[in-house]
């Protein structure tokens, strides 16, 4: 039996803003993304879609600030005067930074436009890979597996598309929902697996992940639906997707915040 | 989070101009040498006075956590009055000033007097500012009903057994030679759990030096831990494995016969006495293995006289305690090492001289731990002895007997009550019958620093500032090195509070006893008493601590030809004439304890070491290390009770009293006949917010005492609790979050 | 409370705790205590993931803050294997700085120089002549925590009780 006097900090730290950053980041990313990919062959077809990803990017931006307790400190402007290569955050603020500018120039037309859109594609693709490696990088934490790797940018790109489906003509968004909702199934149906053969605290993730797991179930049937929907009822589909995902990644984020430290060791 | 400017981090503290003041510490009452850091008018931190016997440099954690308790905003603020009309106990006050509270103190208190003369009011006090409260104040007006918890609810048994043992006190700091011992046996004494720093520092650095450790205590304390052996034994059975021990060291011919030839008297007859003591007949009492009671004799004597068992401190357990503890200094007499190193040390008080004032009418009555008091002597004319003369043979007072005579007017009425840091709810046993009592006074004045809920039951409350805003008397602490240390303000006191010199100057001004307060202020006072021995209060202040030369062992004294030992045969008694001739028994035996109800577990309780009794828990530094206490039940006693570990549970003992919730902690530290609580929670008093409701009071449980009827103690283990489940969380805000408003 | 009060450490918080474990069955019993806090560890996690190098390894070896620069993401705190970072309500994460303020002024820090049973040694583990050293010869075992992390801390545990060291007692964890 293990008592304190006082306590570790154990307490969260990423709270429901830290949620919904991880919403607007992928919706960010994931439309970028897209912007660049249709860009690259037809730029002026997508200046609308350019100020939607900058439009989530502001949006993503104003929400980290506001909640920051640093926000009232020059602070921030440490991310850019700093080289931290290691860090996925710092990787991340560029990444959003170069997709802003990017955008913003796609959108303007102003410029080479192909040549943005090639750039905008490899600064997205850090934009929606960072979280997952922000998340991955601990390796203190158990539910915060290397599988995250690939399912933060996977699922990420599926919440984007999910908003698309209902603001693009639909048949176009709809095939890369399916295969993205696909995909995000899959990694999430590995991630148990991948919890349990881990490290040595394998068997603590997965009994951790137990605990969640109705949440799990609930979150990847409606996957499960957005990809059999994805092209019949591409509306309900993005639905299922957005809601699919954003539980799951929910989840992971608040549930691998638990620290094993309090308990053992 | 508060707006802050762009480039702003907060500022540390230490970065700004920081001014020391020595002081001591009064969180419990060891009095530690405090360096006070004050840093822009305000005090940031407290540190250990480096050149202080007691301190050393270092602090235990509630001396550490002090500054929470000045800057605490719960702290009463200024003089209230309980508003006319309302019953003690509402909580009705209005705020007054100190002319209009002090005024009225004093005209019912002259009363009082007029109608049943001075004795009818009485005096509790306790903390270093007690000595105005217990001592001074009522000698001058000529009440013998003085008394402090720390005696009869403390240290009475030892200090008794001692007295008659010894001849000589243990005194305020217990004169173990520690850090010379190399094999120490605690019986109950839970160190570590109990913090006196400087018993602390001792004790550890004993163990760094390779001291083996015993430990008798039903539950696996912090010191268990440290020991080689655990022993742990039927609770209120101890007596029974010391005489066994006795047994065992006189029939293998293992004690000190040099030493016992040479010091004590009364040898023959306890030999003949522990005859039938023997260790098969202790393991039946104690469920301690004869064998591992012979082993531990036997390790003792190989290590004699470097041998010792602590006298502990907090004695009064089961009524049989004066006669336990003298069975406890046999031992120690039987290891000859007291007077010896790594036994006992002979501790000395410094050379101080009183203050010249015109003698009091009656001796101050209350008596410290070392016991000795007056007040039970024959008194002047005019003036009556104490109410509890005669209830028991030592001359102690005890606290729990004076409150008697205040409901049944027995031997005379005790009409008024002045109550000076003495947690009449939280220290006293039976806390209906203090109610009672209190209902039925004329007067009730509390002198304290916080909202306690005895004090919201007072007539008049007198706001006391803390000890980090005033001056108090001299401590003159006994010691191995005798040292003289002083109380004085680092800051100017918060609000409309005074510090407890001045209220009872005023008081005694206001009562007729101006002859008595030929000093205008504390400074005066202090100095002329520091002249008086070739030093300054302007020394002190800068010093902090006066240390003077001690004569610890036996041939200092002998080197002197002077004799220790103030017994009537100038020995160490083994055997008491003088108990014989009372009635009492001369040699310790075993009576057994009150026995354990069906379906009850006796309630054993202790400290945690990161409070002070009931009083720091409104204070958020250590609330945040502990902020409830549970009640520690076997883990297969829950399973069969049904119970989860942290659930909430109610406590229920005997007598119908219920008490809680609290939390239960399942444990494999406990025997299964018993169930352990940490004293000081429980709070009812809402002006606490940061206490209120949390953890359960023992004290509440404590409706039973038995009364030693040798030191007058009152016993409090003899109380039997049953566990009763489905209480509910209560809904109490966290720690951090009430504590967030009282940030430094 | 020493740590509290001389580093400020907000309500709510620690960057000091002591963990207590009870070990074994009545009457064969031990109890671990023990005191946590940020390791300075050698290989810090805590740092490399810090986007603005406010978190930052000295020369010394200290692990530190510079409150200044950090933009309170938290990642440091997430990558803390022993939970030793919290958020500083006034923005910036915070936790054990070994007291440098004092260490500088060549004192120890305020949670070595108040304990009363001297349990806590502070040294420089570079300097030989340091009674560190002394104490780490003398003892039966060393241990640090959660070895498995490769983090290399610098705060060492001599002679725990647990026989096992410091690896996990696998019953504790609840599940
Ligand atoms: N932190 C902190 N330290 C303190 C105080 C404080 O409030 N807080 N108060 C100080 C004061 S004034 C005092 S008097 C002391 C009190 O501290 P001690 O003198 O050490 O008190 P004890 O009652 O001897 O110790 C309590 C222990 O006795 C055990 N016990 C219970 N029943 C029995 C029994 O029948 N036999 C035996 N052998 N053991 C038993 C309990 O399990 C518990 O571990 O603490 C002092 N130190
Ligand atoms: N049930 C039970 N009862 C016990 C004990 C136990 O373990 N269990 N322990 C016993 C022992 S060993 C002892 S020594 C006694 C201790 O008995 P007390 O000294 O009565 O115990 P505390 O709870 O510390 O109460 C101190 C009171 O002083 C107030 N106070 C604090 N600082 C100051 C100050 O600077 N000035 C003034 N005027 N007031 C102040 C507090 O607010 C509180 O009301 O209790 C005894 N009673
Ligand atoms: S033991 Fe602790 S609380 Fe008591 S006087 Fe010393 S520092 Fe203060
Ligand atoms: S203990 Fe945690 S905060 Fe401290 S250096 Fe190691 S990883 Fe960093
Ligand atoms: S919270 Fe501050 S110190 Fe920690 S990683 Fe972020 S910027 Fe660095
Ligand atoms: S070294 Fe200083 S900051 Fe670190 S735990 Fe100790 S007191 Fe706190
Ligand atoms: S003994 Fe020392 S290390 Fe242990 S809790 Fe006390 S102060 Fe901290
Ligand atoms: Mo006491």
């Amino acid at each position: 039996m293990t008592t304190f006097y006082g306590l570790p900090g154990a307490e969260a730290f990423w709270h429901w803003t830290t949620l919904v950053h991880f919403l607007l980041v992928a919706l960010a990313g994931g439309t970028a993304f897209y912007t660049a990919v249709l860009g690259i062959r037809r730029p002026d077809a997508v200046r609308g879609l350019a100020w939607l990803a900058l439009a989530f990017i502001v949006l993503d931006l104003f929400m980290l600030w506001a909640e920051s307790p640093a926000r009232f400190r020059f602070s921030h402007v440490w991310l850019f005067l700093s080289f931290e290569p290691a860090s996925a955050i710092w990787w991340g603020a560029w990444g959003l930074a170069t997709s802003a500018l990017m955008l913003l120039l796609l959108a303007l037309g102003l410029g080479p436009a192909r040549l943005w859109a090639g750039l905008l594609a490899l600064s997205s693709a850090v934009v929606l890979a960072y979280p997952g490696y922000a998340l991955a990088a601990n390796a203190a934490r158990p539910l915060w597996d290397h599988l995250l790797l690939a399912f933060f940018p996977a699922s990420g790109l599926l919440l984007a598309l999910a908003v698309l489906v209902w603001l693009r003509p639909a048949e176009e968004a709809a095939p890369w929902l399916q295969v993205a909702a696909l995909a995000s199934l899959a990694l999430a149906a590995l991630y148990p697996v991948a919890l349990a053969s881990g490290g040595a605290d394998a068997r603590l993730a997965f009994v951790l992940w137990l605990r969640g797991w109705g949440w799990f179930l609930l979150g990847s049937g409606l996957l499960f639906l957005a990809a059999f929907l994805a092209r019949r009822a591409p509306a309900l589909a993005g639905a299922c997707a957005l809601a699919g995902a954003f539980v799951l990644r929910s989840w992971i984020v608040e549930q691998g915040q638990h620290s094993l430290f309090v308990h053992g060791f | 989070a508060a707006l802050r400017a762009p480039w702003a981090v907060p500022r540390k503290w230490y970065a700004g101009e920081v001014r020391t003041v020595f002081s001591y510490c009064e969180n419990c009452f060891w009095k530690c040498g405090i360096a006070v850091k004050v840093e822009g008018g305000r005090v940031r931190k407290i540190d250990g006075q480096k050149q202080n016997p007691k301190s050393r440099g270092r602090l235990c954690p509630r001396g550490q956590a002090g500054v929470a308790q000045l800057y605490d905003p719960d702290r009463l603020k200024r003089p209230l009055i309980r508003i006319e009309g309302s019953r003690r106990g509402e909580g009705k006050y209005r705020e007054a000033s100190w002319e209009e509270a002090l005024d009225y103190v004093a005209e019912r208190m002259l009363k009082i007097k007029e109608r049943y003369g001075p004795e009818a009011v009485a005096w509790f006090g306790h903390g270093s500012g007690d000595s105005w409260f217990v001592e001074y104040l009522p000698a001058a007006w000529g009440s013998p009903n003085a008394a402090k918890p720390a005696v009869s609810i403390c240290t009475a048994p030892r200090e008794t057994a001692s007295q008659w043992t010894f001849g000589r006190p243990v005194g305020g700091h217990e004169p173990v030679d520690w850090t010379e011992s190399r094999y120490i046996v605690l019986i109950g004494h839970h160190i570590g759990e109990d913090t006196h720093n400087t018993q602390l520092q001792d004790f550890a650095e004993a163990l760094r030096r390779g001291a083996k450790l015993v430990v008798v205590d039903p539950r696996f304390s912090t010191a268990a831990s440290k020991a080689h052996r655990w022993l742990p034994i039927k609770p209120g059975t101890d007596l029974a494995l010391l005489l066994a021990w006795i047994h065992v060291l006189i029939k293998e011919d293992l004690y000190d016969r040099d030493y016992v030839q040479k010091y004590t008297v009364g040898f023959e007859e306890l030999a003949v006495h522990s005859n039938k003591h023997t260790p098969e007949w202790a393991e039946k009492i104690t469920e301690i293995p004869a064998e591992t009671i012979r082993a531990v004799a036997r390790e003792m004597a190989a290590a004699k006289p470097r041998a010792v068992l602590p006298p502990g401190r907090h004695t009064v357990w089961y009524g049989d305690d004066t006669q336990r503890m003298r069975a406890v200094y046999i031992l120690n007499a039987l290891l000859g090492n007291y007077g010896v190193p790594g036994g006992f040390y002979l501790a000395k008080p410094p050379y101080l001289e009183k203050y010249p004032h015109p003698p009091f009418p009656l001796e101050p009555a209350a008596g410290g731990c070392s016991g000795s008091s007056g007040g039970a002597e024959e008194v002047p004319e005019g003036f009556k002895p104490r109410a509890d003369k005669g209830k028991f043979f030592a001359k102690t007072t005890a606290i729990q007997e004076l409150i008697e005579p205040m409901l049944s007017g027995e031997p005379y009425p005790i009409r008024g009550l002045v109550c000076y840091g003495t947690n009449l709810f939280h220290s006293i046993p039976n806390v209906p019958r203090t109610k009672k009592a209190l209902e039925k006074l004329d007067l009730y004045v509390a002198i304290d620093v916080l909202p306690q809920e005895h004090v919201m039951w007072a007539d008049v409350i007198l706001p006391e500032c803390t000890y980090l805003e005033r001056y108090d008397d001299l401590a003159a602490i006994a010691h191995k090195t005798p040292f003289i240390e002083l109380r004085q303000p680092a800051v100017e006191p918060l609000w409309d509070t005074k510090p407890g010199w001045w209220i009872a100057r005023e008081l005694g001004l206001r009562l007729g006893l101006e002859k008595y307060f030929p000093w205008k202020d504390i400074e005066e006072y202090l100095d002329t008493r520091l002249q008086l021995i070739g030093s300054s209060l302007e020394e002190l202040k800068q010093k902090g601590t006066l240390i003077q030369k001690g004569r610890p062992y036996l041939k200092d004294w002998e080197r002197r030809h002077r004799n220790p030992f103030k017994t009537p045969s100038g020995k160490i008694e083994l055997y008491s004439q003088t108990f014989a001739e009372h009635g009492l028994d001369p040699l310790p035996d075993y009576t057994p304890p009150m026995p354990v109800p069906e379906g009850f577990y006796r309630l054993l309780y202790g400290r945690t070491p990161v409070h002070s009794f009931a009083k720091t828990q409104n204070n958020w530094v250590l609330m945040e290390l502990k902020a409830e206490n549970e009640v520690w039940i076997h883990r297969e006693e829950g399973r069969k009770l049904g119970l989860r570990h942290g659930e909430y549970v109610w406590l229920e003992n005997d007598a119908g009293v219920r008490e809680g919730p609290v939390r239960v902690r399942l444990t494999e530290r406990i025997r299964h006949d018993c169930v352990y609580l940490v004293h000081g929670f429980g709070h009812k008093g809402r002006g606490l917010r940061l206490a209120y409701g949390r953890g359960a009071s023992d004290n509440a449980l404590q409706t039973r005492y038995v009364l030693d009827p040798i030191s007058g103690g009152a016993a409090l283990r003899n109380n039997f609790v049953k566990v009763v489940k489905g209480a509910a969380r209560p809904r109490l805000k966290r720690i951090g979050q009430l504590a967030r408003e009282r940030r430094l | 409370a020493a740590c509290v009060l001389e580093n400020e450490v907000p309500p709510g918080h620690n960057r000091l705790w002591i963990r207590q474990r009870e070990l074994g069955t009545f009457p064969d019993l031990t109890v671990e205590y023990r005191p946590e806090q940020c390791l300075h560890c050698e290989h810090p996690p805590c740092v490399p993931v810090c986007p603005t190098g406010a978190s930052h390894q000295t020369k010394d070896g200290l692990v530190l803050v510079h409150a200044e620069r950090c933009i309170a993401c938290a990642a440091c705190i997430a990558a803390c294997p022993y939970d030793a970072r919290f958020m500083n309500p006034a923005g910036y994460a915070d936790k054990c700085t070994f007291c440098e303020h004092r260490v500088a002024r060549g004192e120890d820090p305020a949670c070595v120089e108040t304990c009363p049973t001297g349990c806590r040694v502070f040294g420089d583990l570079d300097d030989p002549e340091s009674p560190l050293h002394a104490w780490i010869a003398a003892a039966e075992r060393v241990d640090v925590l959660r070895p498995e992390m490769g983090t290399a801390p610098k705060l060492l545990y001599l002679n725990t009780p647990s026989k096992r060291g410091l690896a996990r007692q696998e019953s504790e964890v609840e599940s």
